[in-house]
């Protein structure tokens, strides 16, 4: 059996990297009291996985950890015993048990919504850029990876696109193959619209698989 | 925008954000509301650094259980974060609410290394709380010192309110209690002041006058008159450490920090009266907490933070009168929960195998050990029980059981030195070497690694060596030169050392008096901070800043005092008498060894204490 926790990552721990994050699910997950399933070998850690990792410095309301249990339980327990497990700005969303053929959460991401606020100069200019961009079929950028940079099309990444209060919400691909992340987005809008890219604050509110249509639709209920 | 924003706005611009961010698993909050007292407890290093510290963890989980008080961490903010804060006019604030530090009702801070003294002084400044403490109000939190450095304050006497010396379990509480009586009171400030002077173990400097002779020593130490402060300052002890409170959950950091486990002070306290060690001589006499009492805190802290080590803590974690046994029933317990045991300053002897054995099972760290002299002449000076025999028969035993990473502490400038003794360090080394290769090829691990580190020796006040001067510099090079050189012989042998410099300052402060205050000022306005980071230490600022002030730091660092000086620490009492640390110098002079205490008293003083010792 394996459990998967929604949990948010709120505002004042956004500067906690993936790695710091990961090493604390694992006490975490030591003191749940839970039967985890550990790994076999020298150092044993938790069986556990992430939806996706979250970039330093944005906040989310839609983080999974996919962990591995080695009996049954009740999924009023799991959750539970994570409430108390997580401080308050970790907060537990959502817990769901699933069986163990189901494929792992990782692999079943395909997009992933945001929220990017704008603060100062250059904000209204990015925003006014928006539909500008819409109407392109390609927008090329450069994109940095750990091997260097790149120029890709990140136009048929971007799902969706618009304005809201104080800034936009969008829908980004997130495959292993095509990513996109709203900071380069943002860069690109500055881009386009002749300015330096804004202060921004990026919170992530979704995470989204494909169902057996095609449709898209929030990982957790698939 | 509020504090709170304006400081996310500075965490983005700094390495590190963490260190600035609280809101941790196990972190304590509180409706500001609901209590009477802020303290604000301040360790004036780096977040990684105060987190690893014991003493921090205890205070801070008794100073929380009284409902009428919240005690919140602060840490001096590292350069980078400090020079943002001072630019954007951020000022320091407490983790745990935010709250600006200048506003809260008692700051304790803890004093561990000399080292750290500005960093106390850059941690007040970003609160915008008046250095000296003639030029605090009302508006600003009284300050108040504790730690081991607090043992010789007197560097420190014009910025502090406070000091509390000894044991600060019940101290500090007493500190708090006093506070709301004089808040109540309605009294002036300085009365506050007086009133802690009656608490055991607080030494208030403003209440004394030091008078100086003509050439530049102590003439006299003395309470003002009519202050009511006593001749001498006593320190605090806590007599039954198993009744003593103890933390059952802690906070569990985001990220690294230096000691990342759960750690449980067995005892307190030492027996062993090794000469140059302070910690031995001022946390006397030993007190043992019981193997049921750790038995039930270490499950509860398992269960509350989900830590996979334990570290059992004390100074000397080989002497727990029942060691085998507690590390046997600890792995037992906690093995199947995937818990480590670790005990750090492992001592050398026979007790020592039976309890590696044990900690094994679970995992396997690098053998630590720490013969701290080269020859056995020079072990008997500083009090080091522990022969070569015993170093060999640690080491075999690890390497047959597969170790192939051995540490060796030693220390340079110990009194007596000479060449020989230096020399004698690299001739251990080699022996080391030669009892892994022993060792049959099949049996042993592969990859022998010998760290040899030698620190440079500071005298400290309260042992048995703070009379004497410490080994010049060049003295010191030359020694490390000649070390190097001899150990560079020896494949597998890893050398670490460092410049004196750090250690003369160091050294300076240990046995410094009240003028130092201004040398120790002018250094910080010069930019010295985070004087332990050797990436951060400027010596020549320091020299510059002693120049300024008129302080001849030779006459406190390298000056051998006469056993008739006043010393400036004599007005405080560290549980060992003065006849006591002089007659363990004269000893140590002949190289004549005192027995382990837990043998027969050996008169240190701790018998005044009634009922604190019962050996």
């Amino acid at each position: 059996m394996r459990m998967l926790v929604r949990f948010g990552k709120n505002a004042r721990l956004r500067f906690i990297s993936h790695l710091d994050l990961q090493r604390f699910l694992h006490m975490a997950l030591n003191r749940t009291g839970l039967p985890i399933q550990y790994s076999q070998g020298f150092n044993p850690h938790p069986v556990m996985a992430f939806g996706s990792a979250l970039a330093l410095g944005w906040t989310s309301e839609y983080e999974i950890l996919d962990v591995k249990l080695s009996a049954p339980m009740g999924r009023r327990r799991c959750e539970e015993a994570m409430r108390f497990a997580l401080p308050d700005d970790l907060p537990v969303l959502e817990v769901k048990l699933v069986d163990d053929r189901q494929p792992s959460i990782m692999s079943q991401v395909y997009a992933s919504d945001y929220v990017v606020r704008m603060n100062g100069e250059g904000a209204d200019a990015v925003l006014s850029a928006i539909d500008g961009f819409l109407a392109e079929e390609h927008v090329t950028a450069m994109k940095k990876s750990k091997s260097g940079e790149k120029e890709i099309d990140i136009r048929p990444l971007v799902l969706s696109l618009e304005r809201c209060e104080g800034g936009f919400n969008t829908r980004l691909m997130l495959t292993e193959k095509d990513a996109l992340k709203p900071d380069l987005l943002a860069r690109t809008l500055a881009q386009r619209a002749g300015v330096d890219a804004p202060e921004m604050r990026i919170h992530r509110v979704n995470l989204l698989g494909k169902n057996d249509a095609g449709e898209l639709v929030p990982l957790m209920e698939q | 925008m509020n504090l709170s924003d304006r400081i996310e706005a500075l965490m983005q611009k700094v390495q590190k954000p963490v260190r600035y961010m609280g809101g941790e698993y196990g972190a304590v909050m509180k409706d500001p509301e609901k209590v009477d007292v802020r303290y604000a407890f301040l360790f004036p290093d780096t977040y990684e650094v105060g987190m690893s510290h014991l003493g921090m963890r205890i205070l801070y989980h008794i100073i929380n259980r009284r409902e009428d008080t919240w005690c919140e961490r602060v840490f001096t903010p590292w350069v980078d974060m400090s020079a943002e804060m001072r630019a954007a006019g951020v000022p320091l604030f407490s983790l745990e609410s935010r709250t600006p530090i200048r506003d809260f009702d008692l700051l304790g801070v803890t004093l561990q290394y000399e080292m750290s003294f500005t960093n106390v002084l850059e941690a007040l400044d970003l609160a915008g709380i008046p250095l000296r403490r003639e030029d605090r109000t009302d508006a600003d939190p009284f300050v108040i010192c504790g730690g081991p450095c607090a043992f010789n304050p007197e560097p420190l006497a014009p910025f502090v309110d406070l000091v509390a010396i000894g044991d600060g379990e019940e101290e500090t509480l007493a500190t708090i209690d006093v506070y709301k009586k004089w808040k109540e009171s309605g009294l002036p400030r300085e009365e506050y002041l007086r009133m802690a002077a009656q608490i055991p173990g607080v030494y208030v400097p403003s209440l004394y006058d030091v008078a100086y002779n003509d050439d530049g020593t102590v003439a006299s130490i003395a309470p003002k008159p009519g202050s009511g402060a006593p001749e001498v300052v006593k320190k605090a002890l806590v007599k039954d450490l198993n009744a003593a409170d103890y933390p059952d959950k802690l906070i569990v950091p985001y990220g690294e920090i230096v000691h990342n486990r759960i750690m449980l002070e067995i005892f307190r306290g030492c027996t062993r009266g090794c000469r140059f060690c302070q910690a031995g001589m001022i946390y006397r006499p030993v007190r043992e907490r019981k193997m049921d009492r750790l038995m039930a805190l270490a499950e509860k802290l398992v269960a509350n933070t989900g830590y996979d080590e334990i570290s059992l803590m004390s100074l000397s974690s080989g002497d727990y009168s029942c060691l085998p046994e507690l590390a046997h029933q600890m792995v037992e317990r906690f093995a199947k929960k995937r818990v480590k045991i670790s005990l750090p300053s492992q001592r050398i002897d026979a007790i020592l195998t039976d309890t590696l054995k044990e900690t094994q099972k679970v995992r396997k760290t690098a053998l630590t050990l720490a013969p701290e002299a080269g020859t056995q002449r020079l072990r008997d000076v500083i009090n080091k029980g522990v022969t070569e025999d015993d170093l060999i028969r640690s080491v075999s035993d690890a390497f047959e059981q597969g170790w192939s990473a051995v540490k060796l502490y030693f220390m340079i400038g110990l009194p007596t030195e000479t060449d020989e003794d230096v020399l004698g360090i690299a001739d251990l080394a080699r022996k080391v070497r030669a009892c892994y290769f022993a060792v049959p090829k099949e049996k042993r691990a592969p990859g022998l690694r010998i760290t040899v580190s030698a620190s440079v020796f500071v005298p400290k006040n309260f042992t048995p060596f703070q009379w004497c001067g410490q080994l010049d510099s060049e003295t010191v090079i030359r020694r490390q030169m000649l070390l190097r050189d001899e150990l560079r012989k020896i494949k597998g042998v890893d050398f670490k050392y460092h410049a004196p410099d750090l250690s003369y300052v160091e050294a300076v402060f240990a046995r410094g008096d009240r003028r130092m205050a201004d040398a120790l000022e002018r250094a910080w306005q010069l930019g010295c901070r985070f004087d332990g980071w050797s990436d951060q230490y400027r010596h020549d600022l320091w020299l510059r800043a002693f120049e300024e002030t008129g302080i001849d730091p030779d006459f406190y660092a390298l000056r051998e005092r006469p056993m008739d000086e006043l010393l400036p620490w004599d007005h405080l009492d560290a549980g060992v008498t003065k006849a006591f640390l002089r007659r363990e110098w004269e000893k140590a002079q002949r190289a004549e060894r005192t027995q382990d205490c837990r043998k027969g008293c050996v008169g240190c003083g701790m018998n005044r204490y009634e009922g604190a010792c019962d050996k």
